[in-house]
């Protein structure tokens, strides 16, 4: 006999045979190179049996000169399944479908990452990516390889040393060097140098131009501190001065300190509730209990529930109700005072430029008042006076 | 007379040359695995099949088989493999 999965590539049918006589029915079969198997006999004139697709011609033919009646059961195998996948063709191309979704989806760009470049330069990148096509949406498969995308990268941003390229899944990776370029000086045209504020002046550092102060020396604002012409003086020579003139100046900073403060601090007792949120309906699913605090601060965090990239219209939110706790703070005069200095120096930082420095601080004024410390605090501070002013040639 | 005496020659030869018996002298062979295979060569056809009795026809006489649940798992015109439980083997000469 053949194998059972012979049998079932070709096709097999279960065969019922009625009458008398089946077994020299069975007997012609054989004899007539039919084959014939797993016969049972189902009641006193019946029989079953299997036999192959190809031979049902056949034995309709032989029972015709018997006295028997044949029912085919039903049919087994491959050419039968197959007739029923063709049957079901929708199923078929569903499946199809599915699967070419899929490799589809697989192969569309579904994020670029840009690593180690600042803003600008991760802008630039961007829209350069842009330009070569490759954005969120597309399909990387027609796009170039990481290979060509890292060269052309390189020639086309100006500003960065190399570009790693690594298509991870579905999203790009970029990793990027950047170079660091020298700053350009500044091209200045010819110019002297002016007193942006009154000052004493505590020290000079020229580059360019003829000094026309000193040391300790009293400058309102707009004097000439530099000048731009040098050389002789029947035939001046007009050049850009340049250089650092650092000034003495002042700062009046005037702060107010309170002597007791009010605070809200959380005592570290949380509730944290999980839920889902469809439109406007929210279901909680996880934390339940209430909360008892007195005074509290809730916070919500919502989270759009992304489906192999897309939005769904489910939110995820999670919300944590912190207890809050009042706290009164007094302090002594002193200790006032000298958080009033510090303020009084954070101030003062923020309006001086950032490369001047404070010499000097003096307390001009102290007083208490409705519970609260005023200070006026005077600066002494080290900052470049200078400023550039062009030399308009009036000849 | 004739074919008493080809019988007779045929019985001498298997004896004598130990020629096996059921290729010279048309018999059937019979195999059986335990209680549940018998695999029969060189029968003449099937006489009755139910599922308790197996009537084969042989060239001389037949072979009547009686057990439980049988199934032919395959026949061909000289051979036959019976599945179930077989209880007798019978050999019916008239």
């Amino acid at each position: 006999m053949k194998n059972q999965w012979m049998t079932f590539i070709s096709g097999r049918v279960l065969v019922r045979a009625e009458g008398k006589g089946l077994e020299r029915f069975l007997n012609k079969l054989t004899r007539s190179k039919v084959m014939v198997w797993k016969v049972k006999r189902q009641k006193e004139e019946a029989m079953l049996f299997y036999v192959f697709l190809r031979d049902i011609h056949t034995i309709r033919r032989l029972v015709k000169e018997q006295d028997c009646t044949l029912t085919f059961i039903r049919g087994e195998g491959f050419p039968f399944l197959w007739r029923r996948t063709i049957r079901n063709a929708g199923f078929l191309i569903g499946i199809f479908l599915f699967l070419f979704v899929i490799t589809f989806l697989s192969n569309v760009t579904w994020g670029i990452i840009v690593k180690g470049a600042t803003p600008e330069t991760e802008h630039k990148i961007r829209k350069e990516l842009d330009k070569l096509g490759v954005r969120v949406g597309t399909l990387h498969l027609l796009g170039d390889d990481p290979e060509t995308l890292q060269r052309k990268l390189t020639d086309r941003v100006e500003n960065i040393t190399w570009v790693g390229v690594e298509l991870k899944g579905t999203t790009y990776h970029f990793q990027v060097v950047e170079k660091t370029e020298p700053k350009s000086t500044e091209q200045t045209g010819p110019q002297h140098l002016v007193a942006k504020k009154k000052a004493v002046i505590a020290d000079l550092f020229i580059e360019k131009g003829k000094p026309l102060i000193k040391v300790h020396q009293f400058v309102e604002k707009g004097q000439l501190l530099v000048s731009g012409e040098i050389g002789k003086e029947d035939e001046p020579e007009i050049v850009a001065a340049k250089g650092k003139v650092w000034g003495k100046t002042w700062y009046v900073t005037k702060v107010e300190f309170p002597l007791e403060s009010v605070f809200q601090t959380y005592t570290g007792n949380e509730i944290r509730k999980h839920m889902l949120k469809v439109s406007s309906l929210s279901i909680p699913f996880w934390g339940f209990s209430k909360h008892e605090f007195q005074e509290f601060e809730e916070e919500t965090d919502e989270r759009s529930v992304q489906f192999l990239g897309w939005r769904l219209p489910v939110q995820y939110v999670e919300r944590a109700i912190r207890e809050k706790k009042e706290v009164t703070r007094s302090l002594t005069k002193e200790e006032a005072v000298e958080a009033a200095m510090e303020l009084a120096r954070r101030d003062v930082k923020k309006t001086m430029p950032d490369d001047a420095e404070v010499d000097d601080e003096y307390i001009l004024h102290e007083s208490v008042e409705n519970g609260k410390v005023l200070l006026s605090v005077y600066f002494q501070v080290i900052e470049n006076i200078a400023e550039g002013k062009p030399i308009i040639q009036g000849d | 007379m004739a074919k008493k005496w080809t019988h007779q020659l045929r019985r001498w030869m298997t004896n004598k040359m130990e020629l096996p018996a059921d290729v010279l002298m048309d018999l059937p062979r019979v195999t059986m695995v335990g209680q549940i295979h018998i695999y029969i060569e060189n029968h003449r056809g099937l006489l009755a099949f139910t599922d308790r009795e197996l009537r084969l026809l042989l060239k001389q006489g037949q072979l009547l088989i009686k057990g439980k649940s049988f199934v032919i798992k395959t026949i061909l015109p000289e051979e036959i493999l019976l599945e179930g439980k077989i209880e007798e083997v019978l050999y019916i000469n008239e």
